[in-house]
């Protein structure tokens, strides 16, 4: 809502069309002896040689999923395999032109792919880049599987080809020495040093994250394009969509700065085989008839889009080379339909009950191999028995690679007994870098002239004046200051650092963190996002994974519930997936809701706290904001920060001396003891910190019950220790928090405490939560959230009964078990 | 006509607003449209425009002064009107203090809760982890605790409740043969119960654990704190005193005859529960200040000599020895004497003992009389410089007018700090308290 932008009624209310390019569909025509000037007899042959490579590469994973042996070689294979028999045209094509700059993004059904990316760069390198990055890999451990194994002995090209096969088939094989070391697997191989970059087992998963890395690109001025690749059915899903509008949001060109305002650098290929599993897209579950049809309805520039023939790989090279000229000159993003036609079924399993032997057999009379070969012949670019030898080449390759990954000598699995904790420790990557990159920051202003840095300069940073009266909250320092403040030094000390979410900019967030950002930032570090969280979620994954930074918002914490799969399956593994290769250093910040009903005031920290690879925090206080998002910021880990409406305008009240001008952190995953007690423990997550402070006044006051009071601070990490050491001292806990009870991390936390300080319990560890409802209306809040008389009634009922005391509440175990059974 | 202008509340939940910048002064003409003042919640930033022409005649607050909604800012309208119908209150001193929350008033602690302890013991207790380790630590037999927890559970509290009761035992009491299932007759001296009230519960317990125990030649079981403090003290005493004991006997002829008497009279006098310990208590109430080297503390370099008669009087108690103090033991009469020990024998052994009574003793006496005893060397309660244990009674001759007659001869055993009095002046005492005895009538007449 930028205020430049004028919304002219005169405009807005003319009549009128709206005009539609033609979309052209497989216009491709031309002959190889039409192509010969742009194709030499070598590139003819090396574009055979690649599209026969994956061809084997495919067939020995079917033989061996189907028969359980290649070429004599017994082997079993219980993983997946989702594979591209006859769409190897689409691969080789689309990477014909691509070097180690560009990024592609894969699907499920991606071998091709990667095996194409990975032998064009391999041309396209010289002989010390490849050594390099083949000993730079992992310290050389798949590099080493391969070295000196080379048919042409000294022919470094020949070599990489070696260590390329072998390494995606050691990945598929789940060994160490893959690519990923055996963590992704046949649906998640990738090599980044070859611009190969994750593929992704959720259909259309790619589309949002390798818009997220185009923006890298265009926003830090990297070269090179980013390639999308995902299937025809995925347009049925709704973040491929949003990946589409966001990534052609019109502000890009009409907002952003100079330099930056040139459309992402992004081809939103889509490889269009006509079927997602057994589904037809065309005539059966998707509407477009010709997919190319939807970039029409994306943006005026009709996102470039044409169908292209998949099954003719010169014609895809040359939709590739028009494509990347657009790029270059106008920006994109670009829509590609590459039809082709997968020979196999979806996977060995698939019956192909949906569809004819007559279809398939007629389009293995179109088969890309024996027509390319057969069109090379014609044109005498070479003979048929140079096509029998080429493929009796790779043959005897394949065996020996194959040979190799099934050696457990040479190429072991992860040795969990051994190392037990090999995958656990690349949950995390747990490091500090203060910037992603080394160079200035771009800002508009000096961070000393931004106006909400001065107005922050005039407030009072601890809660209370001399004589302990609270400061008014128009004058004290907010926990919405101290999330500011953390933000605003980010991103003058990290050029990389974005933020983006829904009406971030002018606004300046919908609770005011933001305000004054925008005075220092320009469009292309800080804007408003289309309402599109699966986008904004999963753009962030891939920009991170590129090498920036990124602060997302997702506005209301209810909205995870629009992102679940970004935030849950992409954002959360992805460091894991890769072994460790992919750092994700991107904060997700969500709010939870006050006074809003049932879609906008739930706490979900439980839901993320669930999947493992997400820190989950919920920083209460702006001594903590501040410190844990420093943390968060410095970090290079996914951490979805929480925060409460309830409380933004809290002042500090427990950090002596106030909120810290200069640079502090919180550490994640260590609770703070924010009132210390010596005969009950509250430990709580979120705003319930407030009511919990409220109850052990009561408590203290009427019972003489002297209550320790714990902020947990952090869900996932989270140390014990502190709790433990004052469980054991009190005997008693009530942990409470806003989020719904049932499946609670509170109840992981009561657990955990239960076992290890068991023989010092005086009474089971009490979980106050909300009620398993939905959140009703504001006027009905305390009837929802734990309340100060909640803990009390939970003291009193599962505790320590207390003299006198009448429960408010019915905290009976008929109650609890009365409404377990209802599931409310 | 003059119009004010109030703070407008941006949104629900905003309270206040800080004027950020005045666009127009007092006195100046005003058209509708033009900007009055910028004012800032915590969230944002926003323009107050004039919605009536005039001239701004008054102005109630200044740049960064932090208003409360609706409240009035400034007044449009003609000059020379009457504003001070929109002053606000506290418009003087706007820059408002967050209003002092009233001090909570000092809400009196409610009553602690009352814990009870069982009578009987439970077959099944329902106790906390935390409250089990207690009880073991403690020594005390859960099973008599009464449960004040949810459920009925045994927590903390009822563990420490039952400590504090002493009606249960420690695990080696149990073992010694005390077992709290029975009720037990106190037949000491003051009423109190004496180990050997416990002779037929030993013969059960020693059954039982003989039983449980079988094969088993010995159980190590570790001491209850109060047998820590007694065995420290005890130590203590010996290694820095200098203690020595002198023995005596007196004719008890007449103390026992003044027994028989008020006995007899019990129900006449109501004096019949006093007993020869009692009447023991009193002649050393009436004979120690004559000797206040032995009615005295002796702390490192200095005596503290106490101007009354501050009586320790040793309790046989199931969970050990206690010394409770007869406070001014000089001013009290026989019979307040003789109720007062009862009194704290009896809250001794219920553990209701106030810790204030254990404390401040100027001397002890202790009895093991009745267990036959006709002479011992009673071990200083340290700072104390003297304890006075009273023996049995045996028959003893004596030359009479050249005849030899029996007498009930009651034994005393003084033990003294040589460290703060000589063996002279303690025998003279003993022979002073042995007079007082003997001739008891005219001690009372005094």
């Amino acid at each position: 809502m930028p205020k430049s932008q004028f919304m002219d009624p005169d405009v807005i209310r003319k009549s009128g069309y709206i005009e539609f390019d033609p979309i052209p569909v497989n216009q491709y025509n031309k002959t190889i002896k039409e192509e010969s000037s742009n194709f030499s007899k070598d590139d003819f042959l090396r574009i055979y040689r690649d599209m026969a490579i994956i061809r084997e590469f495919e067939q020995m994973l079917l033989d061996i999923k189907t028969k359980s042996e290649y070429q004599g070689i017994a082997y079993n294979n219980p993983g997946p395999a989702h594979l591209s028999l006859g769409q190897e045209a689409s691969a080789v094509g689309q990477a014909y032109l691509l070097n180690k700059n560009d990024f592609i993004f894969g699907s499920h059904r991606s071998h091709g792919e990667i095996l194409a990316k990975g032998l064009s760069c391999i041309h396209k390198l010289d002989d010390k880049e490849l050594i390099e990055d083949m000993e730079t890999f992992f310290d050389g451990a798949t590099y080493r599987v391969v070295e000196g194994k080379e048919k042409d002995k000294g022919n470094v090209k020949d070599l990489a080809i070696d260590f390329l096969l072998y390494g995606a088939l050691a990945e598929i094989f789940a060994r160490e020495t893959g690519f990923n070391k055996g963590l992704g697997g046949s649906m998640h191989a990738f090599f980044t040093p070859f611009g190969i970059y994750p593929n992704n087992a959720i259909v259309g998963g790619s589309a949002t994250i390798a818009m997220g890395a185009s923006m890298f690109k265009r926003i830090n001025q990297k070269d090179g394009v980013v390639i999308s690749n995902v299937g025809d059915a995925s347009m049925g899903r709704g973040p491929v969509w949003e990946a589409l509008n966001m990534g052609a949001m019109d502000q890009i060109t009409q907002l952003w700065e100079e330099g930056y305002n040139k459309g992402l650098p992004i081809i939103f290929n889509f490889f269009n085989n006509l079927y997602g599993m057994g589904g037809q897209t065309m005539g059966e579950t998707m509407a477009y008839n010709f997919l190319a049809r939807v970039g029409a309805g994306v943006s005026p520039t009709q996102l470039h889009a044409e169908r292209i023939d998949g099954y003719n790989p010169l014609a895809v090279i040359d939709a590739m080379r028009r494509k990347l000229d657009i790029i270059k000159t106008q920006g994109g993003p670009v829509l590609l339909d590459t039809v082709t036609y997968r020979m196999t079924g979806h996977s060995p399993s698939d019956a192909s009950t949906y569809r004819t032997k007559e279809e398939v057999d007629k389009w293995a009379e179109h088969d890309v191999l024996v027509n390319f070969e057969k069109k090379l012949v014609d044109a005498k670019i070479a003979k048929s028995d140079d096509f029998a030898a080429m493929r009796e080449d790779i043959r005897e390759r394949m065996v020996k690679i194959v040979k190799l990954a099934i050696d457990d000598n040479v190429s072991p699995r992860m040795d969990l007994d051994k190392n037990p904790n090999i995958i656990a420790d690349m949950m995390f990557s747990n490091q500090k870098i203060e910037k992603m990159e080394d160079r200035t920051p771009d800002v508009l202003i000096p961070k000393e002239e931004n106006p909400r840095v001065q107005k922050i300069a005039k407030k009072e940073r601890f809660g209370f004046d001399k004589n302990g009266k609270p400061v008014s909250k128009n004058k004290v320092y907010q926990l919405r200051d101290g999330l500011f403040e953390a933000i605003i030094d980010k991103f003058y000390e990290d050029p990389t650092l974005v933020a983006y979410g829904e009406d971030n900019r002018d606004w300046g967030g919908a609770y005011a963190v933001y305000q004054g950002l925008t005075e220092s930032l320009p469009y292309h570090r800080f804007f408003n996002s289309p309402i599109s969280e699966s986008a904004i979620a999963g753009s962030a994954v891939g920009y991170a994974m590129s090498g920036g930074r990124v602060i997302a918002e997702i506005m209301y914490c209810d909205f995870i519930g629009c992102c679940g799969d970004e935030i849950f399956n992409q954002l959360a593994k992805w460091q894991s997936m890769s072994a460790g290769v992919l750092k994700m250093p991107v904060i997700i910040r969500v709010s939870v809701g006050s006074k809003y009903g049932a879609q906008h005031s739930q706490d979900w920290t439980s839901m993320c706290a669930h999947v493992p690879g997400l820190k989950v925090v919920f920083p209460v206080t702006p001594y903590d904001a501040k410190g844990i998002m420093n943390s968060a910021l410095n970090g290079t880990d996914p951490v979805v920060v929480f925060e409460s409406q309830r409380i933004y305008d809290v002042g500090e009240q427990f950090h002596e001396g106030g909120v810290p001008e200069g640079y502090y952190e919180v550490p994640i995953g260590e609770p703070d003891i924010k009132k210390e007690g010596k005969d009950l423990t509250i430990l709580t997550i979120g705003a319930t910190l407030y009511r919990a402070l409220d109850a052990a006044k009561e408590l203290e006051e009427k019972y003489g019950i002297s209550c320790e009071v714990i902020d947990a601070r952090s869900i996932v990490p989270f140390n014990y220790e502190k709790v433990l050491e004052s469980v054991k001292k009190t005997g008693r806990i009530v942990l409470a928090s806003d989020a719904c009870t049932r499946g609670s991390a509170l109840n992981t936390i009561a657990q955990n405490i239960t076992e290890m300080a068991f023989d010092y319990l005086d009474a089971p560890p009490v979980v106050v939560g909300a009620q398993n409802w939905i959140t009703p209306c504001y006027e009905l809040d305390a009837a929802f959230f734990p309340q100060k008389d909640w803990i009390i009634d939970a003291v009193h009922e599962k505790i320590l009964p207390l003299p006198g005391y009448v429960a408010k509440n019915n905290f009976t175990e008929t109650e609890q078990i009365r409404k377990n059974k209802l599931g409310v | 006509m003059a119009t004010p202008v109030i703070m407008p509340r941006q949104g629900q939940s905003v309270e206040s607003c800080i004027i950020a910048k005045w666009h127009k002064q007092k006195g100046d003409k005003v058209e509708v449209g033009d900007q009055l003042f910028t004012y800032e919640t915590d969230k944002a930033t926003f323009d107050e425009e004039a919605t009536v022409a005039g001239t701004l005649i008054d102005v109630f607050f200044e740049e960064g002064d932090d208003v409360e909604c609706l409240l009035n800012v400034c007044v449009i309208g003609d000059e020379g009107e009457d504003t001070s119908a929109f002053r606000p209150d506290g418009a003087e001193e706007a820059a408002a203090e967050a209003p002092a929350e009233a001090a909570p008033a000092a809400a009196a602690v409610e009553a602690a809760p009352v814990i009870k302890v069982s009578d009987t013991a439970k077959e099944n207790v329902f106790i906390s982890p935390r409250a089990k380790n207690h009880a073991d630590k403690l020594g005390v037999d859960v099973r008599f605790a009464e449960g004040s927890g949810p459920n009925g559970r045994v927590i903390e509290r009822d563990v420490e409740a039952l400590a504090q009761s002493g009606v249960a035992f420690t695990k080696a009491a149990a073992a010694e043969g005390a077992s709290s299932d029975a009720k037990f007759e106190g037949t000491g001296i003051g009423g109190r119960v004496t180990t050997g009230d416990l002779k037929k519960p030993v013969a059960q317990a020693v059954q039982e654990a003989m039983q449980a125990e079988e094969g088993v030649a010995y159980t190590d079981v570790p001491l209850t704190n109060i047998r820590k403090v007694i065995s420290k003290a005890m130590h203590n005493s010996l290694s820095s005193t200098a203690q020595l004991t002198l023995n005596t006997s007196f004719d008890a002829t007449e103390i026992m005859a003044y027994r028989k008497k008020l006995k007899a009279n019990a129900e006449k006098l109501g004096l019949g529960n006093i007993t020869l310990n009692d009447i023991v208590l009193y002649a050393v109430s009436r004979t120690l200040l004559n000797h206040k080297d032995l009615n005295a503390n002796m702390i490192d370099d200095k005596m503290r000599i106490f101007n009354h008669v501050n009586l320790g009087v040793a309790v046989d108690t199931p969970r050990g020895l206690m010394v409770p103090n007869i406070f001014c033991a000089e001013l009290k009469s026989l019979a307040e004497i003789s109720a007062e020990t009862k009194e704290l024998a009896g809250a001794c052994q219920g553990g209701t003992i106030s810790p204030d009574l254990l404390n401040g003793g100027s001397f002890t006496v202790t009895n093991l009389g009745s267990f036959g005893i006709e002479s011992f060397t009673p071990v200083l309660n340290a700072p104390q410089t003297g304890i006075l244990g009273v023996d049995t009674i045996v028959q003893r001759a004596k030359e009479v007018n050249g005849e030899i007659v029996y007498y009930p001869a009651m034994g005393l055993s003084l033990t003294f700090d040589h460290r703060a009095v000589d063996g002279a002046p303690a025998a003279k005492f003993l022979q002073e308290l042995k007079a007082n005895l003997e001739n008891f009538s005219v001690l009372l007449a005094k």
